[in-house]
C-alpha cells in the first residue's frame, strides 16, 4: 500500500499531525497501538506551565525564548502561531477550548491543586491566577467514586477563599453499579449515564442538593463521545455547572481520542486501530516502507514518515539493564550511558530520563548510526530533550511539533 | 510534657516482630505492658526479609543450635499463626558448580537437628517445581514455607491489644530513665505531636533490632552488635510455588521465597558500620549479584519483572569474650543486664531470626517475669494468634475482596466483612483486592498514621502497579478519616516517594515506563509535588 505519509503513534501529536495532513489532501495512515497516553489527561492543554528555574509561566512564546537551543520548541518556528492552529485544529474536530497561547490561566487537578495551562475544554473549570470566579461551592460527587477525592478539592477551593460544600449525589442506576467493586471508574460511570432519560434524572438530583451554591462542581463523569450529554445537563441545571479532572481513566481525554480520530477518519485518513508498525526497510538515506504487526506481508509505503510513538510510558522508547533504545527502526537515541544516572533519589526531581529520546536535526528528522534519515520525522514525548513534568509542556510539545512537520511536510 | 506519668510493669522498645511477640507474651500473663517504636511496626528488619519460614536446613550443617530452634518455631508457627503461613515446603539444589558430596553432609546435619531432609531425583524435582534451574544435579526436600512478617507482626500487636496491653508507635526513645543503677522507664518523643513523654516500668526490655546497639549505649552498657546488611529483590509474580535454596554453604543470593504473588531473591550479606543502618538504598552492585546469582535458581527470573529493590540490617551479636565479632552466632542472645552490667530493670533480647521471635520473646518474658516475681507460664506456644482461631463466623456470600482480606487477617476479616454498606465493598487497590472496608479497618485498629503505615497492613500499593492509582483513592479514604486533607496530601507525596525509593534501583524496561507514568499521573496531572517535603520521616 502506498501513502503519502505514515505514522507510527495515534495519540494527541500523530492524530495532529495526520489531520493536518489529511486536511491538505494527502493520503495518510495511522498506525495506532490502540490506548495512548490521553487516556490520562486533564481535559486541559499545558504548553509551557513553569519555566526551568519552576517558576510559574504567564506567557509561554516569551519564555520559550529562554529555553536551550537544542530544545524541541526551539525546532517549531513561530510558537504563537502555530498554537492558534492547534486549538483551531482541535475546533475543527469537535473540541471547543478557552485559552490562548500568550496568557496561560490555571487548572484545577484531582488533587485540589493549580496548575498553569493553554487551553481548557469547553464546560471545565478554569482559574484566571489565584483568584476563584465564586465563593460559594457545590463540590458533588457520586457516592462511591473513589477517583474523585473531594476534601482534597476542596482544600484547594478553601485555600483560595472559596466556601465549598461536598454533597454525595446518586442515582438507582449508580447503585447497582457499585454491586461490582470495580465498576466505580470514570470510563464506566460515563457509560452508566450515557443517555438523555438518565442524565435529565441527574440534573434533578442535583438541582435538589444545589442548596445555595453559585457553581456546581461535578467530576468529570459525562460525555465519553462527544459533549452533547454534558450540554443537555447544563441546560437542566439551575446554575453554573462545571466539570473537574478526575484521577484516570480520563473521560475527556478518551472523548478527545475519539473526535480526533474521527475528524481524520473524515479527512479521508486510514486509522490501523490495535496495530503496530514493527519494522522498516531502508535505502540510503531514506526509509522506504515499514511493516506492521497484523498486515503481514503488506508493506506500507510512503514518501514520509513519522515517528509518534511516546516515552517509556507508551514504549516509544525502552529501557533494558544497559541501555535505552528505540524499538522499531533503532534510530539514534540521547541518553546518559551510565544507569545509575538515569535517576535521582527524590522522585519530584528532575528526573534525567524524563529528557532521553530520540536525537533530531532541527528539521525534527531522526537519523540511524549517524545519519540523517530525510524522510523520517519524530514528533511529541518520543524527542530528547525536554522535561515535560517539569516544563508543563506535554500537550503543547505534542502539537506543536506534530504541526511542524505537517508543515514541513507539506512543502 | 503529660501531667502524669504512666506506670507500667514492663516497657518493651521496638515494634518489630520481637517487641510485638515480648509485648504478647507479657501481656498475657497478666503484665501491664507499653510497647513505644520510633517509627511504624515492622518498619527494620522485621519488613526486609524473604518473609521465609526456615525449616533450619540452611544451619544444619553450620549451626545445629538454631536449626533445631527454627524447626521448632517452624511447627509452632504453622499453627499459632496458620493465616501468615503458606506451607509451601521447599528445595536445597545442586547445581553443577557445586559439590554434589557436600549432599549427604546436609541431610545427616538436617536429620541430627529433627529436620526433614528427603533426597529425591533431579526430575522428579522439576516436575515438582518448574521454574528451577533445569540443569540442577541433586535436590533434597525439607519443610520450608513463606510466611508474611506485616501480618505476623500485627496479629502479635492487636493480640497484646486485646491483652490489655498499649503499643505506640512513632514514639522514639531519648532517654532510658536511670535511678541508681536501676532502669525505671523511658522519655519518648512523639513525632506526630513533638511532645516529649515519660513512661515508667519496674522492667525495660531492649528489643529495638539492630537500633537496640543505640538503646544499650543510653542506658550507659554495650552490646557488641554487628550490622550485617542484606539486599533483596521482589519480582512481579510467583515464579516459584516451593522455596529454592542452594545446596552449599550459605552465600549470597541463594534463596528465592514465593511469597503471595510475587517471589523474593536474597540475600547479599555485608558488614557496614553503624551509623548507615537507617540508609536503607540499595547499590547496582547489589542487585547486580542478586540477579546474577538468582538466575541460577530460576532462569526465569532474567525474563521476569521486578518490582523492587530494598534491604535490612541484621542485628548480629558477638559474644562477651570475643569483641572482634569473629564468632558470631546467629542464636539467640537474652541479656540480664542486672547480672550482666549491675544494671537492674533492664533486658536486652537480640540476635535471633525474624522466624524464632516467639521463642525470643518467651526468654525475655521469662526473665522479666523472674524480676518481677511472676510466676506464670508461657502460653503463645499454644494459643494461636487473632486471625488463627479455629472457628470464626463467616458472611453467607465471600466476595473477592474479602477473600484477599481473609489471605491477610484470617478469622479477622470478619470484624469488617459483615457490614452492611455496600460503598465498604469498593476496591482501593485493584491488584490486591483491598476494599474501604478493610483501609477503614486498618486505620481504626491498626495503628495507622500514614499511607506507608497502611501499606504494611493491607498491602495497598505492594501489587504490580506499586501504588500508581490505588495510593490516589486510598488517601481519599484516609481523608475522611482525618480530617487534615493538606497533611494527607502531603503524606501521599511522600508514599509516591518511598514507592520510588524501592523502584528507583531496578528502574529499566517496564519498570521505568511505570516510573513515567506514576510520575505523568501524580506530577504531571495533580501536582503532587505541589505538597511534596523534602526529608520524609517514614
Amino acid at each position: 500500500m502506498k501513502f503519502d505519509t505514515v505514522i507510527m503513534g495515534g495519540g494527541l501529536s500523530g492524530l495532529t499531525c495526520g489531520i493536518a495532513l489529511a486536511k491538505a489532501g494527502q493520503r495518510v495512515a495511522l498506525v495506532s497501538a490502540g490506548q495512548s497516553s490521553l487516556h490520562f489527561a486533564s481535559g486541559s492543554f499545558d504548553l509551557m506551565g513553569y519555566d526551568a528555574q519552576g517558576a510559574p509561566v504567564s506567557n509561554p512564546p516569551e519564555a520559550i525564548k529562554a529555553l536551550p537551543e537544542q530544545h524541541p520548541y526551539k525546532k517549531v518556528g513561530d510558537i504563537a502561531a502555530l498554537a492558534e492552529q492547534a486549538q483551531q485544529l482541535l475546533l475543527e474536530a469537535g473540541i471547543g477550548t478557552t485559552g490562548t497561547a500568550t496568557a496561560n490561566h490555571n487548572r484545577l487537578t484531582p488533587l485540589g491543586a493549580f496548575k498553569p495551562t493553554w487551553l481548557t475544554t469547553e464546560g471545565y473549570v478554569t482559574i484566571d491566577g489565584d483568584k476563584l470566579p465564586w465563593t460559594k461551592v457545590a463540590l458533588m460527587n457520586i457516592i462511591g467514586y473513589l477517583d474523585f477525592p473531594t476534601k482534597f478539592i476542596a482544600d484547594g477551593l478553601r485555600n483560595a477563599g472559596a466556601d465549598v460544600e461536598i454533597k454525595p449525589i446518586t442515582l438507582p442506576e449508580l447503585n447497582e453499579a457499585r454491586k461490582s467493586p470495580t465498576e466505580m471508574r470514570a470510563t464506566n460511570i460515563a457509560k452508566v449515564l450515557g443517555n438523555q432519560e438518565v442524565v435529565t434524572r441527574l440534573a434533578a438530583e442535583i438541582n435538589a442538593k444545589a442548596g445555595d451554591a453559585q457553581v456546581v462542581l461535578l467530576p468529570a463523569v459525562l460525555g465519553i463521545k462527544d459533549d452533547k450529554l454534558a450540554q443537555l445537563l447544563k441546560q437542566q441545571i439551575t446554575k453554573p455547572l462545571h466539570f473537574v479532572a478526575t484521577i484516570p481513566p480520563s473521560v475527556p481525554g478518551t472523548r478527545m481520542q475519539a473526535l480526533l480520530r474521527k475528524r481524520f477518519e473524515a479527512l479521508g485518513g486510514m486509522f490501523l486501530n490495535g496495530d503496530k508498525v514493527v519494522a522498516g526497510t531502508i535505502a540510503g538515506d531514506k526509509l522506504h516502507n515499514v511493516t506492521t504487526e497484523k498486515l503481514e506481508g503488506t508493506k506500507l509505503v510512503a514518501d514520509n514518515f513519522v515517528m509518534a510513538t511516546g516515552s517509556f510510558m507508551s514504549r516509544g522508547l525502552v529501557s533494558d539493564y544497559k541501555k535505552v533504545y528505540e524499538p522499531i527502526l533503532g534510530v539514534d537515541v540521547d541518553y546518559i550511558a551510565e544507569r545509575p544516572q538515569w535517576t535521582q533519589n527524590d522522585v519530584f526531581d528532575a528526573q534525567p530520563y524524563m529528557e532521553f529520546g530520540v536525537r533530531t536535526d532541527n528539521q525534527l528528522r531522526v537519523a540511524k548510526d549517524g545519519t540523517t534519515l530525510a524522510n523520517v520525522y519524530a514528533v511529541g514525548q518520543i524527542l530528547s530533550g525536554n522535561n515535560k513534568l517539569k516544563l508543563c509542556n506535554g500537550e503543547g510539545l505534542d502539537m506543536l511539533t506534530a504541526l511542524a512537520v505537517a508543515n514541513t511536510i507539506k512543502k | 510534657m503529660e501531667p502524669k506519668i504512666k506506670e507500667y510493669d514492663v516497657i518493651v522498645i521496638g515494634g518489630g516482630i520481637t517487641g510485638a511477640g515480648t509485648a504478647r507474651d507479657c501481656s498475657m500473663r497478666g503484665l501491664k505492658t507499653l510497647l513505644v517504636e520510633r517509627l511504624d511496626f515492622s518498619y527494620g528488619a522485621t519488613g526486609r526479609n524473604h518473609g521465609l519460614l526456615h525449616s533450619g536446613a540452611r544451619y544444619a550443617v553450620t549451626d545445629k543450635e538454631s536449626a533445631t530452634e527454627c524447626i521448632q518455631e517452624n511447627m509452632i508457627l504453622r499453627k499459632i499463626a496458620r493465616h501468615c503461613v503458606e506451607e509451601t515446603d521447599g528445595f536445597f539444589i545442586t547445581l553443577p558448580e557445586d559439590d554434589l558430596a557436600y549432599q549427604r553432609t546436609f541431610v545427616d546435619a538436617c536429620h541430627a537437628a529433627g529436620i526433614r531432609a528427603d533426597i529425591i531425583d533431579p526430575e522428579e524435582a522439576k516436575r515438582l517445581e518448574p521454574s528451577v534451574n533445569p540443569t540442577l544435579t541433586g535436590a533434597v526436600r525439607i519443610p520450608d514455607a513463606s510466611i508474611d512478617p506485616f501480618r505476623l507482626t500485627m496479629a502479635n500487636i492487636y493480640d497484646a491489644q486485646l491483652h490489655g496491653a498499649e503499643t505506640l508507635t512513632y514514639h522514639e526513645v531519648t532517654d532510658i530513665i536511670i535511678n541508681q543503677n536501676r532502669v525505671e522507664g523511658v522519655r519518648c518523643l512523639d513525632h506526630i505531636t513533638g511532645q516529649t513523654k515519660e513512661f515508667r516500668a519496674k522492667v525495660t526490655i531492649n528489643a529495638a533490632g539492630i537500633w537496640g546497639a543505640l538503646i544499650a549505649q543510653k542506658a550507659g552498657v554495650t552490646v557488641n552488635m554487628f550490622p550485617a546488611r542484606g539486599a533483596l529483590l521482589i519480582f512481579g509474580h510467583r515464579v516459584n510455588h516451593m522455596v529454592i535454596n542452594r545446596c552449599r554453604k550459605p552465600a549470597n543470593a541463594d534463596i528465592l521465597v514465593p511469597d503471595d504473588t510475587v517471589c523474593v531473591i536474597g540475600t547479599t550479606s555485608d558488614r557496614v558500620p553503624m551509623d548507615t543502618v537507617d540508609d536503607m538504598r540499595v547499590t547496582p552492585e547489589e542487585v547486580e549479584v542478586l540477579l546474577r546469582e538468582g538466575e541460577k535458581l530460576a532462569p526465569a527470573l532474567a525474563s521476569t519483572r521486578i518490582l523492587r529493590a530494598y534491604a535490612g540490617v541484621r542485628p548480629l551479636v558477638a559474644a562477651d569474650n570475643d569483641p572482634s565479632g569473629r564468632s558470631i552466632s546467629r542464636g539467640i542472645v537474652c541479656l540480664d543486664h542486672e547480672t550482666r552490667d549491675g544494671l537492674a530493670g533492664f533486658i536486652t533480647i537480640t540476635g535471633g531470626k525474624m522466624m524464632t521471635y516467639r521463642l525470643m520473646a518467651e526468654d525475655a518474658t521469662n526473665m522479666a517475669c523472674g524480676k518481677l516475681g511472676v510466676d506464670k507460664k508461657s502460653e503463645t506456644a499454644s494459643t494461636p494468634l487473632p486471625g488463627s482461631e479455629p472457628d470464626a463466623p463467616k458472611p453467607a456470600k465471600k466476595t473477592v475482596a474479602f477473600k484477599a482480606a481473609e489471605g491477610r487477617h484470617g478469622t479477622l476479616t470478619t470484624a469488617f466483612s459483615l457490614t452492611t454498606d455496600i460503598v465498604d465493598d469498593a476496591l482501593v487497590c485493584e491488584c490486591e483486592h483491598v476494599s474501604v472496608g478493610e483501609v477503614n479497618f486498618a486505620i481504626n485498629n491498626l495503628n495507622v498514621h500514614n499511607l506507608v503505615n497502611l501499606r504494611r497492613r493491607t498491602r495497598v500499593g505492594m501489587g504490580t502497579c506499586q501504588g500508581e492509582l490505588c495510593a490516589a483513592r486510598a488517601a481519599g479514604v484516609m481523608c475522611r478519616q482525618h480530617e487534615d486533607a493538606a497533611n494527607v496530601k502531603t503524606d501521599l507525596a511522600a508514599f509516591i516517594n518511598e514507592r520510588w525509593k524501592g523502584a528507583q534501583p531496578v528502574a529499566w524496561g517496564d519498570n521505568m515506563a511505570e516510573a513515567q507514568l506514576t510520575a505523568t499521573i501524580y506530577e504531571g496531572l495533580c501536582g503532587l509535588n505541589q505538597y511534596a517535603r523534602k526529608e520524609e520521616v517514614q
